[in-house]
């Protein structure tokens, strides 16, 4: 009910004060960017319940489920919006489940979020909503945050809605924007909250397009957290190849083949699958047999 | 039976706990928002933009209806105490009275009241679709403290610009007395000016300056509260919306009486 005054007060209840760890400090080129270790988190009922992975550089994890299963919930927790009442979260070394929001910032801008419907500050135009990060950063110059907001636009296919309002904008337009306001900092991790819920399979595949790009383009690493299974395994079996100097996407119709995605099932808070996308589809469990049907 | 009847007990102590323990909690919850938001005020980095946004907002976008409140209020006071004081042979004290009523008391309230109805209202629901439409995380993810950004220069608007208005409506209100008591009561437009100015000391100022200053605050604060605590979509805006209205005029017309009690004791009147 209180959960946002109180995430903003930082009264949200924690868990007890982690072990000391040495501070984080340059990362090994194998070791996970994202860690979850047997992570509990429960509101009125149980909403997380052990749920444990890694994410390595470079690498995408999907994770699927159905409504309430607590997929979003894990992008919360990786970005410090929520706390954890057992486990632990890491983030590029940071134990983000025991920090304070003050001590958040520099954790967060390695990350980039898409929220659910964008999430575009309403009374910004386009162009302050890309180059809001920059603007709070205070050390970008105006017109380097110009260059680089249309720039971002430009990426998302959108550079001429620069001086447009948000309410001027169609669900999928909504979603670039907050495509280029993840982007406009150059996060190492980006997170993906639901992006093509509510949208047409065509502007659905141009949004799956732009996460392939920024994968395979900048090597980002990335979660997408989705329901819609033909966007899963889209973002899985498309990858960006040169072609006449232009990088197009390419289809990878032989599933066994495909390296760099994994898949993670939630059920009702439990890890229910965590494999490939060939092991997804072959699967012979009656769950995600009756999810993929 | 008996264990019925206890297990009844049982159940409804237990509400009434979780209740309390609520109310307490939500108390807690918006003590410490006001003391942030105040704290943000005076502490760097501070958000001038949005002050002056909210300073218009607040302030010039709603002095029509202050003017309005006030000018009809002061003429309907000189009717009413005129009615009132002709028992006694004492009309020509009609200016001090719609003086000392709306400075004390009916300017601070009304101003308060109407924008707390036009403005703590806006808050509530503006800050209840960011919420609701998650651009408060964003705005958390993107590096921004809400309670600085969004919070802090609603409260500096409302202390600034609510003694503001309620200055413009106290005016207006004694203006408003004039034109009734020259008009209709047939009183000197002189006369009743220097009664005004007769009735005016500076305990009245204190008053008249301070209760709007409290009020801005409760108002502003009840408002950004109301909205940051919302949940459950556009009908929790709704409700938010309904409820900053509510619990604001409720705790101004509330303080009211323990303002004046403690500068009353403060600065007896003589």
């Amino acid at each position: 009910m209180r959960e946002t005054i109180r995430a903003i007060l930082g009264l949200t209840p924690r868990p007890a004060p982690a072990p000391p760890e040495p501070p984080p400090g340059p990362q090994d080129p194998d070791e996970p960017v994202i860690s979850f270790r047997d992570v509990h988190l429960s509101f009125d009922r149980p909403i997380l319940q052990g749920v444990s992975f890694d994410l390595a550089p470079g690498t995408t994890k999907v994770i699927l489920g159905g409504s309430g299963s607590g997929k979003t919930t894990i992008l919360r927790l990786i970005l410090g919006l929520l706390k954890p009442d057992a486990g632990s979260i890491h983030v590029d070394g940071a134990d983000v489940g025991h920090m304070v929001e003050e001590d958040l910032r520099p954790v967060r801008l390695k990350l980039g979020m898409v929220f659910q419907e964008g999430a575009l500050f309403d009374s910004l135009t386009v162009g302050e909503n890309v180059g809001y990060r920059l603007v709070e950063d205070g050390n970008v110059s105006e017109a380097d945050i110009e260059a680089r907001v249309r720039e971002m636009l430009g990426f998302v296919g959108l550079e001429t809605f620069y001086g447009r309002m948000p309410s001027e904008l169609s669900g999928g337009q909504r979603r670039r924007v907050a495509f280029a306001r993840a982007l406009v900092a150059r996060p190492q991790i980006m997170l993906y909250d639901e992006p093509t819920t509510g949208l047409d399979p065509i502007t659905s595949t141009t949004i799956t397009d732009l996460i392939v790009k920024v994968r395979d383009l900048d090597g980002v690493t990335s979660i997408l957290v989705t329901h819609q299974l033909r966007d899963a395994f889209n973002v899985a079996r498309t990858f960006m190849a040169r072609e006449n100097g232009q990088f197009l996407p390419k289809v990878v119709e032989d599933l066994s083949t495909l390296e760099g995605t994994e898949f993670m099932m939630l059920r009702q808070g439990v890890v229910e699958f965590k494999g490939t996308p060939h092991e997804l589809k072959t699967s012979e469990d009656p769950y995600l047999r009756e999810f993929l049907s | 039976m008996a264990s019925r009847t206890q297990l009844l007990i049982l159940s409804l102590g237990r509400r009434f706990s979780q209740q309390v323990k609520g109310s307490v909690l939500a108390v807690q919850d918006y003590v410490l928002l006001t003391v942030r938001g105040l704290a943000a005020l005076v502490t760097p980095p501070r958000y001038q933009r949005e002050l002056v946004t909210q300073m218009d907002s607040i302030g010039v976008q709603s002095l029509s209806i202050v003017v309005l409140t006030g000018m009809f209020t002061g003429m309907v006071l000189a009717l009413q105490s005129a009615a009132s004081l002709d028992a006694f042979g004492a009309r020509p004290y009609v200016g001090r009275l719609v003086c000392i009523s709306m400075v004390r008391e009916l300017g601070p309230v009304l101003t308060a009241l109407m924008v707390t109805g036009r403005v703590g209202s806006g808050m509530a629901a503006e800050l209840g679709s960011m919420v609701v439409t998650q651009q408060i995380d964003a705005l958390r993810v993107l590096g921004s403290d809400p309670v600085r950004k969004l919070v802090a220069p609603r409260l500096g608007a409302a202390l600034i610009m609510v003694p503001l208005l309620t200055v413009i409506s106290d005016t207006v209100g004694i203006f408003g007395g004039s034109l009734i008591s020259i008009f209709n009561l047939k009183l000197s437009w002189e006369f009743y000016w220097r009664s005004v100015g007769n009735a005016m000391v500076i305990n009245d100022l204190v008053m008249g300056f301070l209760k709007p200053l409290v009020f801005g605050l409760i108002l502003s604060s009840v408002g950004c509260y109301m909205g940051l605590n919302t949940s459950g979509g556009t009908q929790g805006v709704g409700l938010s919306t309904t409820r900053s209205v509510v619990v604001a005029s409720v705790t101004i017309l509330s303080s009211d009486f323990f303002i004046t009690k403690l500068l009353l004791i403060l600065f007896p009147v003589v």
